[in-house]
């Protein structure tokens, strides 16, 4: 297992992602000047860019990692030379989740300490009102990056049924959208208001879905980091313990579904 | 224990618009340990299907097989095992070294043991000077060996390769052979699929002639090549030293050679003529 999440890693690095995030990663030198045009809540401004930069490029990795890993192996007939090992297929997978996942840690880490700069610079050059509260900014980065490790593993789990990249890269992207919705639809359909205009089943299919779509509304501390309030410990264990079930549960289907998997 | 036990194996793949192909009927095969056998059979057989199936990427749709006695259903099955897939590929972003390394520690190997295997096989397979490049800037002849050094690099007891000169040049076939006879000669077992008759001739103690799924034939090479022995030549130097050659059925041998010697000429030589392996194979699958 440690050794696939080794290849996994080496795999990532060979093939220049982290270098393309480095690139990207010059787009915090800019924050401090793009915030300061806005002239007032520079500050907040600043870890508001920031957060959403650091949420973006976790997305797109865990997207595109995470959609094409399993894939790339079977397209690229490697599964042959690797699954013939006398290695367990849950090895396999695991490994593979936990290479991507790490890779997905050091990249917020590093683009985490990037913003912590970019925004150290803002604060300076334009002190605010309310001075930055860094143990929110660094909560809601180890939120972000749990929201994102969850949807790798749903990536894995769409890779591990799909012979294809468009069902895992879709598929997690609709996941993604999904989810930042569900909320609002299913107080929607619940609500007095919309009890004539939806039907029972629509309603019955609305709370399916809910319950099936990950919630990912919890995890997005921004809020709390851009205006220093401090989150609801009782909700950060409640997330927690949300993303160790659904992930768990997610990675325990992905080796249900691979163990029968033939490599043909 | 043999090598390799196969009871009954039998796959059918389900194609689209429900359309299903047998690929295999029904194998039975025993492979001693020690014993090389050649899996012959021409395109489309059923070979690289019996092969997937031994190592557990695909599962059979009926029947069994162990190797050691394990059974493949099992991850420990492969631990014994050296496999070379049918063209492989290789993580192709790893070097040639760090690949081998990724394979040892797979059949768990470490240290001094695992460098030591590492360097003999590189060596062994011409890869040292190339071990630090990556496997992507590797020619096809240098993907097959490194295939072969990742066979080699546990020294397993059974060797299951899946065509394992096919594309190669003829310096690349030779070192294939070399490599099987070196194994023979140190009792280990090897399964190789082929559909080139030539390689199951020279290094064969065991040929099975798969065809359309099903086994045709499972014999000792040498019985197969007697089998096919159409007459023999004879030659035979004359007093005045002319040599005369005849060609003779079976039945007369004993005769000829009695006159030859009753009249004080001297047998030179006597040669089994023989269809050749290739005549056989031909025969078998029926062109
Ligand atoms: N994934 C698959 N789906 C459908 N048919 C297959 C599949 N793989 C192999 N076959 C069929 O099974 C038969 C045996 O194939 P194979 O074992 O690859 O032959 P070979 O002896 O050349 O290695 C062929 O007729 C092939 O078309
Ligand atoms: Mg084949």
């Amino acid at each position: 297992m440690l050794n696939i999440m080794m290849v996994t890693l080496k795999g990532i690095f060979r093939d220049r992602v982290f270098q393309g995030i480095m690139a990207l990663a010059v787009l915090f030198l800019f924050i401090p000047s793009a915030a300061s045009l806005s002239m007032r809540q520079v500050t907040e401004l600043s870890v508001t860019l920031s957060l959403s930069l650091i949420s973006f490029i976790l997305l797109l990795l865990s997207v595109f990692l995470g959609g094409t890993s399993l894939w790339r192996d079977i397209e690229r007939r490697y599964s042959y030379s690797v699954l013939s090992l006398p290695l367990r297929r849950s090895s396999y997978v695991l490994g593979r989740f936990l290479g991507l996942a790490l890779f997905m840690l050091l990249t917020s880490t590093v683009l985490g300490l990037a913003s912590c700069a970019a925004i150290a610079v803002s604060s300076t050059l334009y002190p605010a009102e309310r001075p930055v509260v860094w143990g929110f900014l660094l909560l809601a980065l180890v939120y972000a990056t749990l929201k994102y490790v969850l949807l790798v593993a749903v990536a894995l789990l769409l890779s591990t049924v799909s012979t294809s990249f468009f069902l895992p890269i879709f598929g997690t992207i609709c996941t993604y959208l999904a989810s930042g919705i569900s909320q609002q639809v299913y107080e929607y359909v619940h609500s007095p208001a919309a009890a004539q205009a939806v039907s029972p089943m629509l309603k019955q299919a609305v709370t399916v879905a809910y319950y099936l779509i990950p919630n990912l509304a919890g995890f997005d501390l921004k809020l709390n980091a851009i205006y220093g309030v401090a989150p609801n410990p009782g909700g950060l264990a409640l997330t927690a313990a949300y993303f160790l079930t659904y992930t768990a549960i997610l990675l325990g289907a992905s080796i249900l579904v691979f163990n029968r998997r033939e490599m043909k | 224990m043999y090598a390799l036990e196969i009871r009954g194996l039998g796959k059918t793949f389900r194609g689209k618009k429900l359309r299903t192909v047998e690929a295999l009927k029904g194998i039975d095969l025993c492979v001693e340990q020690g014993e090389v056998l050649g899996f012959l059979g021409p395109n489309g057989a059923g070979k690289s299907t019996t092969i997937k199936c031994l190592m557990g990427l695909i599962r059979p749709t009926v029947g069994s097989a162990t190797i050691l006695g394990r059974d493949i259903a099992s991850a420990e099955a492969r631990t014994s095992v050296g496999y070379l897939p049918e063209n492989p590929a290789f993580y192709d972003y790893l070097s040639a070294e760090e690949y081998l390394l990724f394979v040892g520690r797979a059949f768990g190997m470490q240290g001094d043991l695992l460098s030591r295997r590492c360097e003999e096989v590189l060596k062994q397979l011409e890869l040292w000077e190339p071990r630090r490049r990556l496997i992507r800037t590797y020619s096809k002849g240098m993907v097959q060996r490194v295939g072969l050094a990742q066979v080699l690099l546990h020294d397993p007891e059974v060797y299951i390769l899946d065509e394992p000169m096919s594309g190669l040049d003829p310096i690349g076939r030779a070192l294939v052979k070399e490599i099987v006879l070196d194994l023979k000669r140190r009792g280990k077992c090897v399964f190789f699929s082929t559909h080139i008759t030539d390689d199951v001739e020279k290094v064969c103690d065991r040929v099975a002639v798969i065809n359309h799924g099903e086994l045709k034939v499972v014999d000792r090479v040498e019985n197969i090549l007697m089998r096919g022995t159409e007459g023999y030549a004879v030659s035979i130097a004359a007093a005045d030293g002319s040599v005369e050659e005849r060609v003779v059925a079976e039945a007369q041998l004993q005769g000829v050679i009695s006159d030859a010697v009753a009249a004080g000429r001297s047998i030179l030589k006597v040669e089994p003529r023989r269809k050749s392996m290739e005549a056989f194979f031909l025969d078998i699958v029926g062109h």
